[in-house]
């Protein structure tokens, strides 16, 4: 909190003669303050190490997405057989994505690299194209769009994955560089935490829809379905209209999430093990059964909300 | 011990199907203690009956002349060796169209057919429960199809049934408890074959878990489901209604033949001698219930024959063990390009109602569906041998195409017919019972419904990639009708009610029910019926009735 | 002729997940049948039905073991295993054998002059396709219709016997026993890497070496 509010009393000295502007900031209780061109500023130590360490904490989400989708794509591709030679991409873009998003998090210098940058840019753009040929894979199949391939086709959502971790890794380099604070028109705590907030609906979408083909045989499966949902809805609630509450509480269902998350990985692996064969049936249980790879995608949006909500209270 | 050697379930305890080795306590009844039912076979109707009459408080003694499995232990995967889930004792076929029976359509399991059938879990065209009042043809069932469909939908809960999110034919029913199950490349050869003519297709629902049950797995796909399903995802009567029968204080009597039933001088039956452990014993009971399938109960009522009914028990229409329906089982194949391996997986993944539920164009009376299929080794070189002629090298060049090959097979209706019967021979059994000889002849309507679908299903399949289509016609499957449902003693067995005209005490709950057979496999309307007569029974009870 | 799925060998499987112990107990049983004994038939009978079964199946030398399908189906008639019914014009199954086998030796003496077993393989085809036909001419079929015998009884125990040994599943590329281990890959043109491997047209070693993984 200091830290925002001697900028505020800064600002406020040097926009005497803008009382305009002192009206609009109390009317708006968001601190939409603005930087660059119109108010050359000297970034304060503390903001600039919040948003390293925001930046830093995207770099984890953005790790953890594309080792989710590195461990998914590798055991649903070679389940596939590797049938187009296009399904060894995802997981080189994943794999070269994971050891920039590790660089990420080790790099405390307060300054995007741009190898990063441009592997981010490369997930993106590939995540992207992995959405249409999963759904050509829907498309091309009898049936075409219905339950029975939402089911068993190409998943339409796990490509999104990847230009979710690509996105957000941009995220992190743009958050490092304090030159400039806005993505697509909003500061970036506000962006970042809604993108996080959509990518939680997906990830949400995608297990509810996995979980409805398994009939929610087992209460636990509701878990990925009601909690994260009230996590991505508070966290689009608090970089939207801010306040001490709603924040908190963004934060403990993200925090939540993120250990549903890793519990989940453990639901699977219960999952696996209640399988014909168990686990010594392996070869077929870690491909028929529940994906251990998955859940931890949400840990890593989770993290990633949890930097948004960390920027946007500080901007 | 093995399950056939010795009974299982005695000595206060049956087999716990879901632990290996494992024993739930069964409730025992002493011989001389009249329970108030005694039920003839463990299948469809039988064990469905025992679980809903246990439940609701009555008595209940459930024989089957079949071993009691634990599927999990005793399953292997080879079709020689689990003949031992069929019906296997000598019968006799004859008339124009011999039935083929045994492993085509007879299982001798506690569980019944259901043991080793193919899973389909249909429901009945409302309108073929009026079938000679709204579509001209067969009979009148004496039941409503509304209230039927509500008796599905508490048996495919009870099965959990994995079926599709939406079903393209028929009035509204209830989404299936479990989604469906994943095509195979059998199966998609059908939609493929579908799409091409412009008819609707489905993933078929099927008594097979797509998700994990209780202790029960869920599919592993061997595609070895008609010889028996070793990791319980089949949701037979074994797995499902039985284990809560025992829990309901049903006892069961595995390795038992039911050979005749006993009845009084006034013509009520009083119980049933049965063969177990090597030597006859009796059963006293208030009420028999006969489900022994369309063969062994008519001939179990008719070996019950005695001075006071000559001509076998609930037999004064004289249409016990007459109109015997099957269902026509013809089929196509071809050989795909593609690597279909169509061993893998349930054999019917996919099926087309379209000809149950459209009548434009048809010179026959009744419907028919197909559905995909994934033949076995012994069950395939016998279709390409005794089905095709070949034999000798042409016969293993022709079974080396095995992993490409593909077919649609149908399930049609066929006509009651009275020619069509089940009757005794003077052969005798193991267990000196007269043996039944099934006569069995297509007639005219039937012929003209097996060259429609033999037409339809090859435009089907040459809209694929398949090529050297050929027709198998010479199949049959399911077995009903020999003592039929109707509105009065003259013209059917029993009544509404399954409770037969002549003796109010004796009851027949089985595919032998059923008056017509319509275009779909009958397990899930068997299960269905006994589920009503259970409900009717608790009714009559309470208002004094039986 | 070269094979489709070379060096696939489903009994490679019998320690993997594939097969369970009911399942081991049952094929090591099959395996172990003895290919000469013979209970049921006497000598000429013996002589004949093996002459037929190697007619209607006829076994390659190759690397998997031959299946014993005489003394299948002698044991089949000596312990009385029935199919569960029996068509109303044949005698029951061991009748029906012994007459048929009576028959078709008769048959041979009828058409060629000397016993079935003396005929050369020409010969041999050349009665049982007189006999599939129902063109058989010798009074030994009294009581026994010989086409119905043919299919009914002939074929269809042959043809069951051959198909439920393991070495007819590795020449078809059937998967086997499966389980626990079922299949996961059930799309066109696809495989579990347990599963027999087909060889393309000119590529046989590829395909041998997958198969040579299988387990």
């Amino acid at each position: 909190m200091t830290p925002a509010r001697s900028i505020r009393r800064q600002e406020a000295s040097l926009a005497s003669l803008g009382a305009m502007a002192s009206d609009l900031r109390r009317r708006y209780a968001a601190p939409e303050v603005k930087r660059g061109r119109a108010w050359p500023i000297a970034t304060s130590r503390r903001e600039a190490e919040c948003r390293n360490v925001a930046g830093r904490q995207l770099n984890l989400g953005a790790a953890l997405l594309s080792l989710s989708v590195l461990a998914d794509s590798g055991v649903e591709h070679y389940r596939g057989s590797f049938q187009n030679r296009a399904m060894y991409v995802p997981l080189g873009v994943s794999a070269l994505t994971l050891a920039a998003s590790l660089f990420g998090v080790a790099d405390t210098r307060e300054r995007p690299h741009v190898a990063r940058d441009s592997l981010y840019g490369l997930a993106a753009a590939t995540g992207a194209v992995g959405v249409a040929f999963h759904l050509y894979n829907i498309m091309k199949r009898p049936a075409k769009m219905s339950w029975l391939n939402l089911f068993y086709a190409a998943p339409v959502g796990a490509p999104v994955a990847l230009a979710l971790a690509g996105a957000l890794g941009r995220g992190a380099e743009k958050v490092r560089d304090d030159r400039s604070t806005r993505i697509l028109g909003h500061s970036a705590g506000r962006a970042l935490g809604l993108l996080t907030s959509v990518g939680l609906a997906g990830t949400i979408a995608e297990a509810g829809l996995l979980h409805f083909r398994g009939a929610f045989q087992n209460p636990g499966m509701f878990l990925p379905v009601t909690l994260p949902p009230v996590a991505a809805g508070l966290l689009a609630a608090s970089v939207v209209r801010p306040g001490k509450m709603i924040q908190r509480a963004a934060k403990a269902s993200l925090k939540l999430t993120a250990l549903l998350g890793v519990g989940g990985v453990a639901f699977h692996a219960y999952g696996v093990a209640r399988q014909m064969g168990g686990w010594r049936n392996w070869s077929q249980n870690l491909l028929n059964g529940p994906p251990l790879p998955a859940p931890p995608s949400f840990t890593g949006l989770a993290l990633a909300g949890l930097a948004a909500l960390s920027l946007a209270y500080n901007e | 011990m093995s399950a056939e050697s010795a009974p299982r379930a005695i000595n206060g305890r049956a087999p716990d199907v879901f632990r290996p080795g494992g024993w739930v306590r069964m409730r025992e009844y002493s011989e001389d203690e009249q329970v108030d039912f005694a039920i003839v076979g463990t299948g469809a109707g039988g064990g469905t009956l025992a679980c809903k009459l246990a439940e609701y408080g009555f008595s209940v003694v459930a024989f089957d002349a079949g071993p009691y499995w634990r599927p999990l232990e005793d399953f292997a995967s080879d079709e020689m060796h689990q003949s031992k889930l069929y019906w296997t004792d000598e019968r006799i076929v004859d008339g124009e169209t011999p039935l083929q029976l045994g492993a085509n359509n007879s299982g001798k399991s506690v569980g019944g057919s259901t043991v080793h059938f193919a899973m389909v879990s249909l429901r009945f065209r409302p309108e073929w429960f009026k079938s000679r009042s709204v579509l001209g043809y067969g009979a009148d069932w004496p039941l409503d199809w509304r209230e039927m469909w509500d008796y599905y939908t508490e048996v495919e809960q009870a099965l959990k049934i994995s079926g599709p999110v939406n079903y393209p034919w028929g009035p509204k029913r209830p989404r299936y408890p479990y989604r469906p199950h994943e095509l195979n490349a059998a199966a998609l050869v059908l939609a493929e074959g579908a799409e091409a003519l412009g008819i609707d297709w489905t993933p078929t629902p099927l008594a097979t878990l797509s998700a994990p049950r209780g202790l029960a797995h869920p599919c592993v796909y061997r595609g070895m489901c008609v010889i028996g399903c070793s990791t319980n995802a089949k949701q037979s009567v074994l797995v499902t209604w039985l284990p809560r029968a025992l829990n309901a204080g049903a006892e069961i009597r595995d390795l038992a033949m039911v050979g005749s039933i006993e009845h009084d001088a006034q013509g009520l039956v009083t119980g049933v001698h049965y063969m177990r452990e090597g030597r006859w014993r009796f059963q006293k009971a208030r009420n028999v219930v006969v489900a022994g399938y369309s063969i062994e109960t008519p001939r179990l009522l008719l070996n019950s024959a005695s001075g006071k009914f000559p001509e076998g028990l609930a037999n004064s229409s004289g249409l016990v063990g007459k109109n015997l329906m099957v269902q026509s089982n013809q089929a196509v194949w071809g050989i795909s390009e593609r690597e279909i391996r169509s061993y893998k997986g349930p054999p019917s993944l996919a099926i087309t109602e379209h000809w149950n539920y459209n009548d434009e164009g048809k010179d026959f009376h009744g419907g028919y569906a197909y559905m995909s299929q994934g033949p076995l080794p012994i069950i395939w070189g016998n279709t390409e041998s005794s089905k095709r002629g070949l034999w000798g090298q042409p016969l293993l060049d022709e079974m080396e195409k095995y992993n490409h090959q593909v077919g649609l097979k149908i399930v049609g209706e066929t006509l009651p017919q009275e020619r069509n019967r089940v009757t005794l021979t003077d052969e005798r059994d193991q267990y000196g019972l007269r043996i039944p000889r099934v006569t069995y002849s297509f007639c005219d309507n039937d012929k003209r419904l097996i060259d429609h679908s033999l037409r339809f299903m090859r435009q089907a399949l040459q809209a694929t990639d398949a090529r050297d289509i050929w027709d198998e016609i010479d199949d049959t499957a399911h077995l009903n009708g020999t003592a039929r449902m109707g509105f009065d003693r003259k013209s059917s067995v029993v009544d509404a009610d399954c409770r037969s005209w002549d003796i109010r005490n004796l009851w027949i709950c089985d595919g032998s029910v059923f008056p017509t057979v319509g275009g779909v496999n009958p397990s899930l309307t068997i299960q269905a019926i006994a589920c009503r007569t259970a409900d009717r029974i608790l009714a009559m009870s309470r208002r004094g009735e039986l | 002729m070269t094979e489709r799925y070379p060096g696939y060998d489903v009994l490679n499987k019998r320690n993997s997940p594939s097969w369970n112990d009911q399942t081991r107990e049952v094929i090591d049983a099959r395996l172990a049948i003895d290919a000469q004994s013979h209970r049921f038939c006497d000598e000429t009978e013996w002589q004949v039905l093996c002459a037929v079964c190697d007619q209607i199946i006829p076994q390659a030398a190759g690397h998997l073991a031959k299946v014993p399908i005489a003394a299948m189906i002698d044991q089949k008639l000596y312990t009385r295993k029935g199919d569960g019914y029996r068509d109303a014009r044949l005698p029951e199954q061991g009748e029906a054998w012994r007459k048929g086998l009576a028959a078709i030796n008769a048959e041979a003496t009828l058409a060629d002059g000397k016993p079935f077993c003396e005929l050369t393989d020409e010969q041999r085809r050349a009665v049982l396709v007189k006999i599939q036909r129902g063109d058989a001419a010798s009074p030994a079929w009294e009581g026994l219709p010989p086409s119905l015998f043919f299919v009914k009884r002939l074929l269809h125990d042959i043809v069951t016997a051959y198909y439920a040994h393991p070495s007819s599943w590795s020449d078809i590329g059937f998967g086997g026993p499966a389980s626990p281990r079922g299949y996961v890959r059930m799309n066109f043109d696809r495989r579990d890497p347990w599963e027999a491997a087909e060889a393309a047209p000119g590529r046989e070693d590829e395909a041998r070496q997958e198969n040579e993984h299988v387990g």
